[in-house]
This record gives structure tokens, sequence and C-alpha cells, in this order.
């Protein structure tokens, strides 16, 4: 897994480009939805896409918030904004996404926001450790979450050039999302005070967000 | 296309003469393009095994007719505006104007009774003019303004359809007017937005630099 995970983030060509670069603007892969889909399809891939869009929300948000509090600790501060910045960037395509596909957007990003920004500034306030726990808890529901809606994905029809991209696009952002995971490890998210409950608490929130955002 | 969907497609031009009726159902096998052109009009029978039931043959005929207008919208030539998309989906009003009211009424009676009124159907036939509306002019809204845009773009429509019905003439000018009302509404909602973000940014700067955080 690990070693995808870095052929993924060095690739010269990362899936995302062909949204993040102007380029490709007019390509069906990136302006087209598949209409030969079922309804069943179709509320599939909008309930995919509106949660995703409203996790890459959230996930900014939180960043906004703990960068706010931590962002001029010399260690901390950069490492935030750099995960920062690559959310910023999927939230980014996400928005084209459901631009794209039609999406309606959920009710809720207001909340996402709010909430997110709450989460990250006072897990922050409860020191760099705990930021990092929220971070590894948070990724963690996120990355599995991908990982379902790749396999979800599998019953999309490949014929429309739009779905084999879509695939490749989650799967970017997954192992961003794990990447984030492994870098909150690695700055000691395991060492914060109640860390057990901290994650279960907020990893059952980002699960209770999904199922709200997949319905409205 | 099934048999149904040929069907519906010959009666709805048949609606302006006959109205959202039965009749009309029943006479658009008569202009079937020949061989397939029958020479008398479909049985009540078959109206009803095709279609539905008493009303609701009706209301089919009533929903492939707002389908149509929905497919207007979406055949809009790229580059199209607001104004001129719903301008053409007010036109296309035009022709059956006298049967509408009908049409809306019934739409709005629910099947058993209860509640009296079923605002449901009025509310989505104009979020979903609405939405195409947006979609076939490009407008790239995200997050909540995707909500407000349809919302404000859907109690336009509405309106001036209400207008239309007892005003044609003066329809596309009441249109017009809202529509310049709502852009000068989402200026001034923009400005003051963005004063309070720059209202929040000074106020977290001065947070910061105060050292608490």
């Amino acid at each position: 897994m690990l070693s995808f995970r870095r052929y993924a983030s060095t690739s010269r060509s990362l899936p995302s480009e062909m949204y993040t670069n102007p380029l490709h603007s007019g390509e069906p892969a990136v302006s087209t939805t598949p209409t030969s889909i079922t309804a069943a399809q179709r509320n599939a891939l909008d309930a995919a896409l509106r949660i995703d869009q409203a996790g890459e929300i959230a996930a900014n948000w939180i960043y906004h918030g703990q960068h706010f509090v931590l962002g001029r600790d010399p260690h901390t501060g950069p490492l935030i904004q750099e995960m920062w910045d690559q959310e910023k960037k999927h939230l980014l395509v996400m928005d084209k996404l459901q631009l794209q596909h039609r999406i309606r957007p959920t009710i809720l990003t207001e909340v996402a926001k709010v909430a997110g920004f709450g989460l990250g500034a006072v897990t922050a306030l409860m020191g760099k450790e705990a930021a990092m726990a929220c971070t590894e808890a948070v990724e963690t529901v996120i990355g599995e979450h991908y990982d379902d809606q790749l396999r979800e994905m599998e019953s999309l029809p490949h014929d429309h050039p739009s779905v084999p991209l879509l695939k490749d696009v989650v799967r970017e952002f997954r192992d961003d999302e794990l990447e984030h995971l492994d870098t909150a490890v690695e700055n000691y998210s395991q060492r914060a005070p109640a860390h057990a409950l901290l994650s279960s608490v907020i990893g059952a929130g980002c699960k209770v967000a999904i199922e709200l955002c997949k319905r409205v | 296309m099934s048999t149904r969907s040929r069907l519906l497609q010959h009666a709805i031009p048949l609606i302006k003469t006959h109205g959202f009726t039965r009749e009309a159902l029943a006479r658009s096998v008569l202009v079937l393009p020949s061989p397939e052109a029958h020479p008398e009009p479909l049985s009540e029978t078959a109206i009803s095994a095709l279609f539905g039931h008493g009303d609701l043959a009706r209301r089919t005929l009533i929903r492939a007719w707002l389908d149509g207008g929905v497919q207007k919208i979406q055949a809009a030539p790229p580059g199209s505006t607001m104004k001129q998309v719903l301008r053409a989906r007010l036109e296309l009003n035009e022709p059956v104007l006298q049967h509408l009211p009908e049409a809306f009424a019934l739409l709005a009676s629910p099947n058993s009774g209860l509640p009296p009124l079923d605002p449901r159907p009025a509310f989505q036939h104009a979020t979903k003019v609405a939405d195409e509306a947006c979609y076939a002019t490009g407008d790239a809204s995200l997050q909540l303004a995707w909500f407000a845009r349809r919302a404000s773009l859907a109690a336009i429509y509405s309106t001036a359809e209400l207008h239309q019905l007892t005003s044609p003439k003066t329809a596309y000018a009441f249109l017009d007017s809202l529509l310049d009302s709502s852009s000068s509404l989402k200026s001034t909602l923009d400005e003051v937005n963005l004063f309070s973000s720059y209202f929040v940014k000074s106020w977290a700067g001065i947070l910061k630099s105060s050292g608490v955080f």
C-alpha cells in the first residue's frame, strides 16, 4: 500500500490534473456525465459525490481551524499548511465534479464549515498531539469511505470516459488522505491525551456526518 | 420509443385545441404517420390501459407536456442567457395558456383527497425549470449559492408564469424586471458578504497578534 501511495503522490501526471489543468477543460472526461446509467446508479453517484464534496469542505475547515491556532508553530504550522493545501486542491476538483455530474450539494455545507473549524481549533488548543489525533481519526474514516466508494463505482459503466477518471481521482484522493494519516501518526498523534476516546468520538462524528450528507 | 411515449408526443400538439383531456389522448392515434394512423380515436378502455384511469391519464399528459418544456430548455443554444432561456420556456405556455389553470389545479389536487391541496407538483415544476435553466446557461454556483440561485429562479419563474396566466402580453417584461431585481439584490448581498469577510479576517488578525493563540 505504502509503495503505491508514494507512486500516486509522486507520479508526474496525477488524475486530478485533468481538472486542475485548464488545457483539459473541454475534454468529454471532465465535461460530460454518463446518461445511460440507471436511476439507482445515478442516485449512488449523486450521494457519493455529495458526501465527498462535503467531506472536503469540512477537511478544509478543520485544517483552517488547526492552522488558526497552530499556524505559528515552526514545526506543526507548515505541516498543517501542506495538508491544507492538498485539501484545497481536493475541494477544487470536487466542485468541478459537482458541476460536471450535476450533483445537488448538501444543504449542510455551512454546518460542515462551522463544525470543521470548531473541531480543528478545539483539538489544536488541546495541543499538537491532539490536533494530529484529530487528523488521524478524520483521515482514517475518509480513507475507508473512499475505499468503499471505489468498490461501489465498479457497478458504473466504464464505456463513458468520465467514469474511469472519477475512479482514478477518488483513488488519488484516498492515497492523499492516507498520507495525511501517516503524517499524523509520525507526528505523535497517539500521544494525545485520551487518544482512544478522542479518535472514537471524532470517527463516530464523521460517520454520522457522512450519513447526513448522503441524505440532505 | 414505446407506443405510449409516441402517442403522448402526438397528443401534445392537440392540447391547444382539446386541452389536457382524454380526448387529446384519444385523438393522438389519428395523427400518427401513415400507415400507422388509425381511422378512429382510441377507445376509453385503451386510454385507461395506456395512460391510467380517469384523471390519471390527464395527469400523464400534463407531465409529458411539462417534460417537453424541460427538453426545450435543454435544447437552448450554447451561450444563451437566463432571460432568453426563461422567456423561451414562457413562450411554450402561450398556445395552451387557456388550459393551464385547469392543468395546474389538477396537478395540485391530490389523488386521495387529503390534504386538500398538494403544492409539491407546482414546486417540482418550478425547481425543475430553474435547475435546467441553470444548467443550460452554464451556471457554476456551488454550495449554499447553488440552492439560493435555484430557489430565487424558481420563485421568479413561478411568479412570471402566474402573471402570464392573467396578463400574457406583459409577462415577458415582468420576467425581465424580476431577473434584473434579483441580479441587483445578489450584487448587494455579495458586497455585504465581502465586507463581512474582511471584518472577520481583521478580527482574526487582531486576535492572533494579541498573542492569545
